[in-house]
């Protein structure tokens, strides 16, 4: 009974694919097997409509009892087939017989298209379906209840026939179909012919081994799906549906990449850091063409002018015009050009330089605007114009009313600053070094150096009063010497000079500086070719002189006094030392300039900042309490740096040299010692002329006033002012 | 036409009437009359003087300046209006003065030294301090009536200060020997050659250089200021006092001092500079103002002695005077090429002048007119300033060499002296 309706089935599907040719048998016979099942629900559903059904429904559930036998034999007819056709030749009859009936009911009238759905759908229609042409299937007139119950108890064949819903059609059994339903019944195998003990086939033939592993028939489980496996699947399943698992999209593979592009990006693939990809050639441009456009192809007058060029800034190549590309001749550098490709490729060290990305103002130090910063000088108003020649040394009195000045023609001057008067005129007859004015204001005398000797000088300035101090202190005995010991006698005299009414200090080698302690009573004197006894500081209330006691190491070139402490500064070739007079009378400190020639220095009014010009044209600041190296070097000049000053109030300083400039500095110095001094270069002044190689000989900054004066080789004195 | 569109458009015209203060020949009918908007002052000049020519055929020709709106026409008419942004469709008045220009340059007045100083605060004569030690009375160019003579060291400054009306002069004078003199003559005696005189006091008390002097409008004090920071005021009259008595037996160099000079002694020390007081003027009987190196003007109360006021400039200040509207602007100048007038009222210089080249030596208000100064330079020039325009009126280059010092004379002569060892005056000028 169940087989026949999966022949049915089958029928329909073969309707279908009709003209599909035999070959296709066994997937068929296959999709025979696993439509089984289904048919069998369907049938389940309809059991309650057919009286005639139950029976068929307990067959059905047998059938579905006897399921794995069934399985196994459609199994091994689907291995059959695909194995060996000869071993199953039985079967294959079998299966032909069952084509018969399928043929046979392919004469049957037209069939339901309709498929698998629910025939309640077509309870109330005229049709029970349609055909494979699309038309309508009439349901055929019904009986009555009382007719066909009587036609079926006048046909004696009545129990051998059943309905078919489905076709809305009788059928009735035949005589083998039911032997086949009662086999079933009776728990047979529904065939006559299946033998169930048929010999074993042993499918797996062990022809090439000699000695099997096994003897063992293949297992059962080999043929049947596993169950931990299913359990896996099933997992999966559930952890796709949930999103546990995500399938990554394949990669895109760029379908397009740079063939000349810069090969950086692929160090980061490299797998040793420091490989670095060789440099690519130039790429070929317009002038290399073999008919580059007339613009690339330079004119005679310009492959002339490259001959006069330099080897290598020749161009390699000059564009040239052929017209075809047959006509191209050698190029004549190939192999030079091949192998100095190799050779860079092979020699040429490539280093990954690390260039730090700065901004090269930003490590320009912050510095305050010139502006915030005035008032300096800044444009010359006055010119002190008398000397005859280059004006060596200035000094400006401490009220800040006179400048002496002291020139190499032979002559010292007093000049009134606000007027640029000439005041006094002192024919030395020799050319003067250095002057300076006692810086009390109180002794108006000015101190000149000329040769060895050192003229203290009364200037007449001052009240009456002063003046008679002055000219008491400027009074010598005439026998200075007697009652000297003979050992200082013979390095300073103090004579009395009846001519200028001063005093001369007569030294046994040439002075080249003097200077005034701040109270006007001590000075000091510089002979750079004294040896031991280079540096003397005299006493001028006392006549006195005597001798720097320490050792001097290297040639002087300068001597201060500290503004406000008893120390001495004595600047040498290289070096600055610090000395101190009173007490211990030992050196303090000493400063490493690192120039090879030290040509002047300043000290700060405040005492512990000192500033050192340097014949190089450097200038360096030294803040003594920071450290014993410069705090700044200056590179400012391009010559001889011949004087520096400070201000005595505003924090400013300057600097002159031969290459006829001064410069104005503001020199900050902060009295909280954290604080470093703040150096800010604010000016130029330029305006004196060179002399002889010299230019500006000295700077001086006014007492009071933000100016400066400089003086001149081209014996000009200027008065800059803010 | 197109032609006529073009000129009438280079030369604009502007319809303007001539107005004036001035008297009676030199006025010109007020009808308005269209002129070209490109002129200049000279080109209204000459229309005024054409003007003036019509009404009268022996008119000579005088040189005119243009005021409009109370400002000086110192470029075309046309950009002067598109720059003070005035309708040229109305009338415009424009008034006109004579032009503040010397017309006439006299000989100079030779010196020994460089002229340091120079007051010609008196009609009748011109006062002037020399290097050579000296003061010299000039009645006119070339004409010195009298030598003072008695200073050992450089006169930095003189002033008269006879009240008017006197008989007899009395003038001081302040000089490097750290002194203040005082002189008397009679400006009216005729002479034919210079008198020396000798002062008939002598005031001392200053340590350093005097560098001005001024005095009290009823000249009975004078005041100095001076290089020691101090200002210091000092009694004027001839009488004998005993403090004067004391001081000539003080005095050990006294000696060779006549036994008529008298001495004196300050009255009173004004203390507060800093620094050298380099100009003191005394304009208003209450009120002393004075400049400083230590870059500040100060006003002092001359009864009391206080500092009333403070200026600050940040110069070095070497001249200074107080006049113009109300008598009442400070000018001053020192170590820039600046000239900067002050209203006391507030801080900032109201008028910077800033033609000159170099340091300003000296700087005065005319006596009348309330908007003319004069100003004199290192530079060797004086210029003439009227506030109205930011432009000098006229540049007087008589010296060759700096100009140390410079003073208006009859109000219409410019008196200024160099270190070309000359008196220069320039007259004839129109304020």
């Amino acid at each position: 009974m169940k087989n026949q309706k999966d022949m049915k089935t089958k029928s329909v599907e073969t309707a279908l694919n009709s003209e599909e040719p035999k070959e296709q048998k066994p997937q068929q016979q296959e999709v025979e097997s696993n439509s089984d099942s289904s048919y069998e629900v369907f049938s389940g559903d309809d059991s309650s409509e057919d009286v005639g059904s139950s029976e068929e429904s307990d067959s059905a559930e047998s059938g579905s009892s006897g399921d794995e036998d069934f399985v196994n034999e459609g199994d091994s007819d689907g291995l059959e087939n695909s194995g060996r056709e000869d071993d199953g030749s039985e079967i294959s009859d079998a299966h032909e017989g069952v084509e018969e009936s399928d043929s046979s009911e392919d004469e049957v009238a037209p069939r339901n298209t309709v498929g698998d759905v629910p025939l309640i759908w077509y309870k109330d229609e005229p049709h029970i379906g349609y055909d494979i042409k699309g038309k309508k299937l009439k349901k055929k007139e019904k009986e009555d209840a009382l007719g066909s119950f009587l036609s079926r108890v006048d046909d004696s064949n009545n129990w051998r026939k059943i309905y078919d819903e489905y076709n809305d059609e009788e059928v009735e059994l035949k005589k083998d179909e039911i032997r086949l339903i009662r086999r079933l019944l009776k728990g047979k195998a529904p065939h006559p012919d299946f033998d169930p003990y048929a010999p074993y086939v042993d499918w797996f033939k062990y022809e090439d081994a000699k000695h099997p592993l096994s003897n063992a028939p293949e297992p059962k489980r080999r043929f049947i799906p596993s169950k931990w496996e299913s359990k896996k699947v099933v997992e999966y399943i559930r952890a796709i549906r949930k999103g546990w698992i995500k399938f990554d999209k394949p990669k895109e593979e760029p379908h397009f990449s740079l063939l000349w592009a810069d090969d950086s990006g692929l160090t980061e693939k490299a797998n040793h850091l420091a490989y670095i990809p060789a440099p690519k050639p130039k790429l070929p441009g317009h002038d290399e063409s073999y008919n580059p456009s007339p613009e690339y192809i330079p004119t005679q007058e310009e492959i002339s002018s490259y001959q006069l060029l330099n080897e290598e800034d020749r161009p390699k190549f000059i564009p040239r015009s052929f017209t075809t590309l047959r006509s191209i001749t050698t190029y004549e550098n190939a192999f030079k050009d091949c192998f100095e490709r190799c050779l860079d490729l092979y020699l040429c060290p490539r280093v990954r330089k690390k260039r730090l990305n700065i901004d090269p103002d930003s490590l320009l130090p912050k510095l305050p605007s010139r502006k915030d910063l005035k008032p300096y000088p800044v444009t010359c108003y006055i010119e002190y114009r008398g000397h005859k020649d280059a004006v060596t040394s200035i000094s400006t009195e401490a009220s800040g009313q006179w400048i002496a000045s002291g020139s190499t023609d032979g002559t010292v001057r007093i000049w009134e600053i606000e007027t640029g008067r000439c005041l006094r005129n002192w024919e030395v007859g020799e050319a003067v070094h250095s002057v300076a004015w006692n810086p009390s204001s109180e002794h108006p005398i000015l101190a000149v150096s000329l040769g060895p000797d050192v003229l203290l000088l009364n200037t007449g300035l001052g009240n009456e009063e002063q003046q008679t101090k002055v000219k008491e202190l400027l009074h010598v005995e005439t026998p200075t010497a007697t009652h000297e010991s003979g050992e200082r006698t013979s390095i300073v005299s103090w004579l009395r000079d009846d001519k200028y009414e001063g005093i001369r200090l007569r030294h046994f080698k040439t002075v080249s500086s003097v200077e005034w302690h701040r109270k006007g009573d001590y000075f000091s004197t510089v002979m750079p070719a004294g040896e031991s006894r280079a540096i003397h500081i005299h006493r001028l209330s006392e006549k006195f002189s005597q001798r720097l006691p320490f050792k001097l190491h290297g040639l002087p070139v300068s001597s201060t006094f500290h503004p406000t402490r008893s120390h001495f500064f004595i600047a040498t070739k290289k070096t600055i030392r610090v000395y101190d007079l009173l007490g211990e009378r030992k050196l303090i400190k000493k400063l490493d300039t690192g120039f090879r020639e030290v040509s002047s220095m300043a000290v700060h009014p405040a005492g512990d900042n000192l500033i050192v010009g340097s014949k190089e044209g450097k200038m360096c600041w030294f803040d003594t309490d920071l450290s014993s190296a410069p705090y700044k070097v200056l590179r400012c000049h391009p010559k001889d740096i011949t004087n520096v000053a400070f201000h005595r109030s505003y924090p400013l300083f300057a600097s002159c040299s031969d290459d006829c400039t001064a410069y104005i500095f503001h020199g900050m110095v902060y009295s909280d010692l954290n604080q470093n001094p703040l150096i800010v270069p604010l000016e130029i002044l330029r305006g004196h002329t060179s002399s002889n190689g010299r230019g500006v000989l000295d700077c001086k900054f006014h007492p009071r006033q933000p100016w400066l004066f400089t003086a001149g080789a081209d014996s000009v004195i200027r008065l800059h002012c803010h | 036409m197109d032609i006529d569109g073009d000129t009438e458009a280079s030369s604009r015209r502007v319809q303007v009437r001539f107005i004036t203060k001035l008297e009676a020949p030199l006025k010109v009918p007020t009808t308005s009359i269209a002129v070209p908007s490109n002129l200049t002052r000279f080109g209204l000049s000459t229309i005024v003087n054409n003007l003036l020519e019509a009404r009268n055929p022996d008119w000579e020709a005088e040189p005119f300046d243009f005021l409009i709106d109370g400002e000086l026409v110192r470029m075309s008419l046309e950009q002067f209006l598109l720059a003070k942004g005035i309708t040229a469709e109305k009338i415009l008045e424009i008034e006109y003065i004579k032009a503040v220009a010397p017309r006439k340059e006299e000989d100079p007045s030779p010196h020994n030294d460089w002229v340091s100083a120079v007051d010609g605060s008196s009609p009748g004569y011109i006062l002037t301090g020399c290097y050579d030690h000296l003061g010299r009375v000039w009645k006119a160019s070339g004409v010195c009536t009298r030598i003072l003579d008695g200073h050992s060291d450089a006169v930095t400054s003189v002033s008269t200060i006879t009240p008017e009306g006197a008989k007899s002069v009395t003038v001081a004078t302040g000089s490097k020997d750290r002194t203040v003199r005082l002189w008397k003559f009679d400006a009216e005696e005729p002479v034919n050659h210079p008198l020396k005189i000798r002062a008939f006091k002598i005031l001392r008390g200053h340590k350093a250089s005097v560098q001005s002097v001024a005095a009290h409008v009823s000249g009975k004090m004078v005041c100095s200021g001076s290089w020691d920071c101090t200002i210091n005021l000092w009694q004027t009259n001839s009488l004998v006092m005993e403090g004067d008595l004391v001081s000539t037996k003080k005095r050990k160099v006294n000696d060779q001092v006549d036994e008529s000079q008298l001495e004196g002694e300050a009255l009173s020390t004004l203390v507060g500079h800093t620094q050298c007081v380099s100009s003191v003027v005394w304009p208003e009987p209450e009120s002393i103002y004075s400049a400083s190196w230590d870059h500040s003007i100060r006003r002092w109360d001359a009864e009391t002695g206080k500092d009333l006021s403070d200026i600050f400039c940040g110069k070095v200040l070497n001249c200074l005077d107080v006049g113009g509207e109300g008598s009442a602007l400070i000018a001053a100048g020192g170590s820039d090429p600046v000239l900067r007038i002050w209203d006391p009222r507030t801080s900032a210089p109201v008028f910077q002048f800033a033609s000159h080249a170099s340091w300003i030596s000296a700087c005065k208000w005319h006596e009348k007119s309330w908007f003319h100064l004069l100003s004199a330079s290192y530079d060797g020039k004086l210029m003439l300033w009227d506030l109205r325009t930011a432009w000098p009126l006229s540049i007087i280059e008589s010296h060759n060499g700096k100009v140390l010092c410079a003073d208006w004379w009859k109000g219409d002569s410019v008196v200024s002296g160099g270190d070309d060892s000359n008196l220069c005056i320039s007259s004839a000028i129109y304020v």
